[in-house]
Parts: C-alpha cells; structure tokens; sequence
C-alpha cells in the first residue's frame, strides 16, 4: 500500500537570532501535495507560517524557486517529491537571508556587470530568420541561480561571473544586430572570466531549463581563441 | 523618507515599460515591486500580442492595407468584447500597438518570424485575421526580459533617474486634497516601513486572479495591488467582467496557451467527438470561438456528463504533430510532460477553464487617468475599456504595454507641472506611517484562532463556485455574506506565528489575503448589481443582456461599496445580433 504521507526535512535559519542552522522534520499528507512546493506551501499553510521561500509562478517560468532536495538543484515548483525522506536546502553561495531565501544580490550584481542588453548596431539587416530560430533558443535561462550555487569557481573565485551570467554573454553574441560582440568578449575573456571555467558541468546538471551553461561558456571560449 | 518625482508600482510590462519612459524623459523614477522585476507574473503569457505590422507585404507604416487592417484590429476587438469597448483606448491602442512591437525589436526582443522574415503571425480565436506576435510560446518571458535588459541599460547609462526597490511590499497610497502624494511600502526582508513620496504615481501592480482558487495567475497575483488604491478612494471599473481560459490542467491550473487552439488543437468530449459542433454560438468557428463562449460550452458539456472525470474535456494537440510541437510550443510541451505527466504529441491532456485575467480594474481614460490627481495606471490593474465584456486573446499585452507609455508620459507631464508643488504634508506622512505601522502590529498581535490559509481556502471555494463562469444572484448573495464573514475573522480572530515583521511569511500571506478579501468582495457586488448576461458575465438567473451597454464603477467609502453605471462611450450602435467572432461576416 502507498504510504499516505510525505517526510520532509527542511532547513531552518535565522542569522539574526540562531547561531546555526538546523533541519526541522515535518511528516504532511500526501493528498494534494505533490512537488516541493506544495510542500512548503503545506507547511507553511499549517504548521509554521514563519517558513520563508521564494516562490510565484508555480510552474517553472518565473526561477523564484530554486533550491537543493535530494541531493540536486532544482525548481521546487516541478521537483516532484519522492518516498523516504526529502531534503530541502537552499541554495549554496549565497547569504541566507532565512530559511530557504538567499540574499540573490551577488548573483543579479554578476549577471548585470556583463551588459545584459542589446547595444544595436546602426547597420545591421532587416530581420533574419535562421538568426531568429537560434536565438529563440537561446533566450530559455530564468535566472533561477542553481547554476551559480552548483559551479565550483563562483565559490571560490567571488569575481567570476558564474554560469548564468555567461548564458547571457552567450545570448548576446549570438544576437547578428548586437554592436558590441568586442567589448563582450574582452570583458570575459579577463582573469576571472570564462577560461577559469574547468569544464566541470555542475551548472549542466544543475539547470532545471536544459540550458546546458557549460556548453555556452565553451562556444564563448570558441569566439576568443 | 525617500522623495522621486515619479513612484511606479509593479514591475511587470506595464510597470518596467512605464520605467523606461518616465526615465527617457529626464525623471527621477523609483520602481517597487514585491517580486524581483524578473519573476513578475506576465512572463508566464505565452501566446502572444496584437498588432497590425504588414499583410505579407512591407512592414511599414506606409503601408496602405494599414488603415484598413487597423480597422479590422479595432472592430475585432470590439466585437469580441460585445461592443462594450469605448471608442477612444480601443483606437489608441491599436494605432499605438505597432509602435511598441518595434521597440521591442529594436530592443532586442527575438519575436518568431517566418522564412522570408516577416513577422509570424498567428490567428487566435475570434479574430478576422493574423496578428497575434509571439516568440515561440515564451512570449512574456521574452518581452519581460526586454523590458528589464533595457532598464539595466538605462540605470547604468542614468543612475541616478532610475531605482527599482525590489522585495518591497506597498500597503497605502496617500493621497493629500485628492492628489496623489506617495505610498507606505514595506521591505519584506528586515520589516522596515518607509514612505515614498512622488510627484506622480503609476500603478501598474497586475491581476488579482487568486481570489480564485481555480486560476492560472501566479501566486502573488492576490489582489492587495489593487485594494491598496482603492483603499485611497480610486474608483473602479467593469469588476465583475472576469476572463475564464478555457484549458487550463485540472489541480494545478497551469493554463495551456490558447495558442494550442489557434494552431490547431482540438477539444474532445469523453466520447471523443468535439463537442462544440453541438452548441449554437461555437458550431461555426469551433476552437476558435471567442473564450467566453468556449468555456461555458466545456461546463455545459461537463454538466451534461459528457466530461473527463466529472469536471474536464480532453484537449487533443495530437493533431499537430510532435515536430511542431516542438519547433513552435515547446513551453507548453514541457508544461504538459512536468505537469500533466502527459506528451500532448501522443496523449490527450485533460483541461478545464479557470481565472485567467481581471478585465476590471482602475477606471481610467485614454491618457491613463485615474479619477485621482497625478495617479495613472496601466497594465492589468487598470480598466481603460479597451476590451469591453471580453479580452480578446492577445490584446492585454498590447494594452499593458500601449497604456504603460501613454501612462509615463501623462505622469511625467504632470510631475513637471507640479514640480513646485507640496504634495502633502511632513504631518500627513508620519501620521499614515504610524498608522500603518500600528496596523502591522496589530495583525501580528492578535491572539486569535484562523489560520490565514483557512481564510484563503474558504474565500477561493465561494469564488469558484459563486462568482465563476456562470453566476446566479442567490449564489452570489452567499458569495458575499460568506467574504464579510471571512472579513470579520481575518480582522478579529486571526493566528500567526512568528510575532516579527522581519522576514515573516505568515504577516505577508495575511496582508494580502486582507486584499484578496477586498477584491473578492468587489467582483461579488458588481456581479451581484449587473442583472444582465453579456460577454464574461453570466447570469443563469438573468441570461440576456439589457437594453443600455453601461459600465460599472465601482468605488469603496468607509468599508461600503458603491456602485453606479455609466454609458459606454462608443459612436457605433450597439449590434446586439452580432455575436463575436462570426468569421464569415468579417472576411
Ligand atoms: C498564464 C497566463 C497567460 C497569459 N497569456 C497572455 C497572452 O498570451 N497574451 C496576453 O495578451 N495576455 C496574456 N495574459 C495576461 C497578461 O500576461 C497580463 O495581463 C500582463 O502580463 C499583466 O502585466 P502587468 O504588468 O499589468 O502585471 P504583472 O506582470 O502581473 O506585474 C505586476 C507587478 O506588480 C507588483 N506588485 C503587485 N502588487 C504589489 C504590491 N502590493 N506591492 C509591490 N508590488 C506589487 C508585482 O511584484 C509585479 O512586479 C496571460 C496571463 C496568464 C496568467
Ligand atoms: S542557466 Fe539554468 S540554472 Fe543557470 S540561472 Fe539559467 S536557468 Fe537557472
Ligand atoms: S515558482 Fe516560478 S519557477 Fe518555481
């Protein structure tokens, strides 16, 4: 027989107040409630409404969600839960701000130092449809952060971009009217920038949208050789 | 005390697109939202927007099919609405609406074009003829993006003209001798309340859909962006007029985009046949009948038992193929395979209509006017009577985005003539401060029994069963006995947690449920007061439409609601036998 409810353990912080962070296990039907989401949701509703997390669209558009269960990175909002226990942390690399909410300031701060926007040049062609097509393609990052907590150098490193700011450097590149492809790449072609990416592929695994960021930093790399 | 010449609240489309005007003409420009601007709640509109670009020849505005086109755009509109459009915002916004594609463009938005690269232009329902924009099925995630791309580009080029406050929850407008001064936001991290002072105030704070529980809104679309202005006095329009989608997963309410329908998706009765063959109003254009129409056939379909599972209908998008599927809806492939655990290429997903757009709201005018000085608004939030008693799909962007600079310049207009000018007073600040912030503590400090989940709950069931797709006087009276009630608790009885304002969901949820509360009771009394059937609003107790098209509008004093009727202001007669959509008739 299935069993009729769900256990969750859910990681509790207050910087203000504890001095450490604990897990708090909640045992919550299964009636109604299946993704992580509806998890939080569930608790939050009827056992603690001090459990704080991000959340809005609930349906993987709007990347307010991201958070880490059961040992990967993933929007709560589509991760379905499983039996036995599920863990939900926040995400890694950034400040807590409490519980499953970080502070994502460091992360947009990256992300908007790469000029995230189509500087247009004054003599490009009409429009283009093949450009289009790859670019429709390119536009799928939500800026929901997993990549960022998952990469390895955005720990270690504070002044690399991390992945999804490269998704973005990428997009724009690919962009056929975007006037400022030099300024791109030397901007990440820097110390800290893409060549300090070892091709690891944490931010693959970790992208809940099939971005595949490590395969974006490595068509930048391709431009800069 | 912070002090700018223009406060925006929201930052969707219309919010982020007003930003940029405001900012373009050389105002100081703060924007709050309670979201960051990227998880705003329009990026989930995937079908598209309306606009008359070209007619398989040149896209320019010398075209000269482009009168004729724009006439064809405003009368589809209008009929789709049944006629109760004004005049005015209806050819404002179709005569605007090409403007704003370009920029888009030229910002970058990678909007689907066909080989020879013209615009791809999809038909949606109801419509004579194709100008539905879109980028592939993501298109408000890519206009959203645009939107901010731009605004990052503009607060690093002008940082001093533009600041976005993000995670910042408005609870008041002030508003000083009827003229807008500032609003009380609070930052949901530390709790901290702070006034915003302003020359000129744009609301652009979105749709109310979850006062419905059945809803494809986002969870923050609750409502209290809209309560807080008409807490001030606002007056609001055609509140009752409440727009259903007809496919959205059952649990959930994750909407499929109609855009399935415009491309060719079928809907199927539990027999298999497609059922809206059988009704009057959708036998000639089927799936590509005006929505209203649509969803009152798959509940009558439903009610006649010829449903999936007592309460929805199969949507077959097998027809399509899995190749266009993928090359032109792969969000709503993806939608369907995470949330329905089905592949729309080789099964049939189970749909059933729910909240999707508040057609109602701030009652403003072509020049995105409120009936308070120096506060416009824009976007879903606002009523200009574009759509009349049903949106055509498609159209609310357009509005959002048209209204939204129509909205930037007035305010910005406006915040340079009364540059000079106090707006209120230092003594009217602090006293709304404190006021609020004794509201807060209050709320917190109550010892009361109800959970606010217990409340929302009780609210979203009476919305769905009473002030839904159909809708009958003694329900609705129910309706409206059970949200006072729901009021009285939340106010008197109400049980939270955490005893901080700091970073504190359980104070969130019920601040807006407070507002949820208001809207719900807003939508029941207008639906209640028009005895009439007419576009969204059906009334089994009064099925036909009246004599008069009016508008309603609605304000709010002292915790009465008020509500008085107004004449559409439209120089065509009203042609009552011409139901939307009869493609026939307009080819
Ligand atoms: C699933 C779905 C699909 C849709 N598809 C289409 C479509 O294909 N075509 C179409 O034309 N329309 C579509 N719509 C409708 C359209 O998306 C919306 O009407 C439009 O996006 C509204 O934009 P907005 O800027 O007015 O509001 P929103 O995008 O809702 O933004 C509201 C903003 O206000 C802020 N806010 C609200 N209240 C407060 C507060 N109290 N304090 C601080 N900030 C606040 C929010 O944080 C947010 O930034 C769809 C809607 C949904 C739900
Ligand atoms: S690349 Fe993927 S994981 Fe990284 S921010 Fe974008 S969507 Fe999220
Ligand atoms: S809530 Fe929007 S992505 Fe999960």
């Amino acid at each position: 027989m299935k069993a009729k409810t769900w256990k969750i353990s859910v990681f509790r912080f207050d910087p203000l107040k504890d001095t450490e962070h604990r897990f708090v296990k909640y045992t919550i039907p299964r009636s109604g409630v299946r993704t992580v989401l509806d998890a939080l949701i569930y608790i939050r509703d009827h056992e603690d409404d001090t459990l704080a997390f991000r959340a809005s669209c609930r349906q993987g558009r709007c990347g307010s969600c991201a958070v880490h269960c059961n040992g990967r990175y993933g929007l709560a909002c589509e991760m379905p839960l499983k039996s036995g226990k599920n863990t939900i942390r926040p995400l890694a690399q950034l400040p807590v701000i409490r519980d499953l909410v970080v502070d994502m300031e460091p992360f947009w701060e990256k992300y908007e130092s790469i000029k995230p926007y189509l500087v247009r040049s004054s003599k490009t062609a009409g429009r283009n449809y093949r450009n289009r097509r790859e670019l429709e393609k390119k536009i799928d990052c939500i800026l929901c952060g997993a990549c960022f907590s998952a990469c390895l150098m955005t720990g270690k490193n504070p002044a690399f971009h991390g992945p999804a700011a490269y998704v973005a450097v990428n997009r724009f590149l690919h962009d056929d009217s975007d006037a400022i492809t030099g300024q791109r790449l030397a901007m990440v072609k820097g110390e800290n920038g893409v060549f300090r990416c070892h091709n690891m592929f944490n931010c693959n695994e970790a992208c809940p949208k099939n971005v595949e960021p490590a395969e974006n930093i490595l068509e930048i790399k391709k431009n800069i050789d | 005390m912070k002090a700018f010449d223009i406060v925006i609240v929201g930052a969707g489309m219309a919010g982020m697109r007003a930003a940029i005007g405001a900012v373009r003409r050389d105002l100081r420009v703060a924007v709050i939202s309670k979201v960051h601007p990227l998880r705003s709640p329009g990026l989930s509109a995937e079908e598209g927007l309306n606009a008359v670009l070209h007619d398989g020849r040149k896209a320019s505005g010398k075209d000269p099919a482009v009168p004729a086109l724009m006439d064809l755009h405003i009368k589809d509109a209008r009929d789709c609405g049944y006629q109760f459009s004004d005049d005015a915002p209806l050819e404002t916004m179709v005569q605007r609406a090409p403007g704003v594609v370009r920029e888009l463009e030229r910002w970058g938005c990678p909007f689907s074009l066909e080989k020879d690269g013209q615009y791809a232009l999809r038909r949606t329902g109801a419509v004579s003829r194709p100008r539905n924009l879109h980028v592939s099925d993501k298109t408000g995630h890519a206009v959203l993006y645009t939107l901010y791309e731009q605004c990052v580009r503009l607060r690093q080029n002008k940082p001093d003209k533009l600041r976005f406050f993000e995670e910042w929850l408005v609870l008041k407008l002030l508003v000083s001798g009827n003229a807008a001064a500032g609003v009380i936001a609070m930052q949901m991290d530390s709790g901290k309340t702070e006034v915003f002072q302003a020359k000129s105030i744009i609301w652009a704070s979105g749709g109310s859909g979850r006062v419905y529980g059945s809803t494809s809104n986002a969870l923050t679309s609750t409502g209290l962006g809209l309560a807080v202005p008409v807490s001030a006095g606002v007056t609001l329009q055609d509140m009752e007029f409440v727009q259903f989608g007809p496919t959205q997963l059952p649990g959930s309410h994750i909407q499929i985009t109609e855009a399935a329908l415009a491309e060719g998706a079928l809907l199927l009765n539990r027999k298999g046949e497609r059922f809206l063959a059988s009704y009057n109003d959708s036998r000639e254009e089927m799936e590509l009948s005006p929505r209203d129409v649509i969803c009152r056939n798959i509940y009558r379909e439903i009610l006649a038992g010829r449903g999936i599972d007592a309460s929805c209908v199969h949507l077959d998008m097998r027809t399509l193929g899995r190749r266009k599927i993928r090359a032109i809806l792969p969000v709503t492939r993806e939608l369907c395979r995470k949330h329905a655990g089905a592949d729309p290429a080789s099964q049939l997903i189970p749909v059933r209509p729910g909240q999707n757009y508040m057609i109602g709201g701030i009652h403003t005018n072509e020049k995105a006017e409120s009936d308070i000085n120096g506060l416009f608004a824009a976007g879903e939030c606002a009523n200009p009577g574009v759509h009349g008693a049903n949106a055509c799909e498609g159209d609310p962007l357009t509005e959002a985005l048209v209204f939204a600079e129509i909205a930037a310049d007035s305010a910005s207009k406006y915040a340079v003539q009364h540059r000079n000018r106090k707006h209120g007073s230092e003594t009217l600040f602090r006293n709304a401060l404190e006021e609020e912030e004794n509201k807060l503590t209050h709320m917190l400090t109550v010892k009361g029994e109800v959970r606010t989940a217990e409340l929302r709950n009780k609210m979203q069931e009476l919305m769905d069963r009473h002030a839904g797709v159909f809708r009958d006087g003694m329900g609705l009276v129910e309706a409206a006995k059970g949200i006072r009630e729901l009021k009285k608790t939340l106010a008197e009885d109400l049980h939270t947690d955490g005893k901080e304002r700091r970073a504190n969901p359980g104070l969130t949820e019920a601040l807006e449920l407070k507002g949820s509360l208001e809207i719900a009771d807003i939508i029941v009394q207008a639906a209640l007061s028009r005895n009439e059937s007419i576009g969204v609003h059906f009334r089994n107790d009064f099925p036909a439409p009246k004599g008069r098209r009016r508008h309603s509008l609605i304000k709010v004093r002292k915790t009465k609601i008020r509500i008085r009727y107004t004449g559409v202001k439209s120089r065509h007669k009203w042609l009552k036998e011409i139901a939307p959509g009869k493609l026939a008739e307009k080819l």
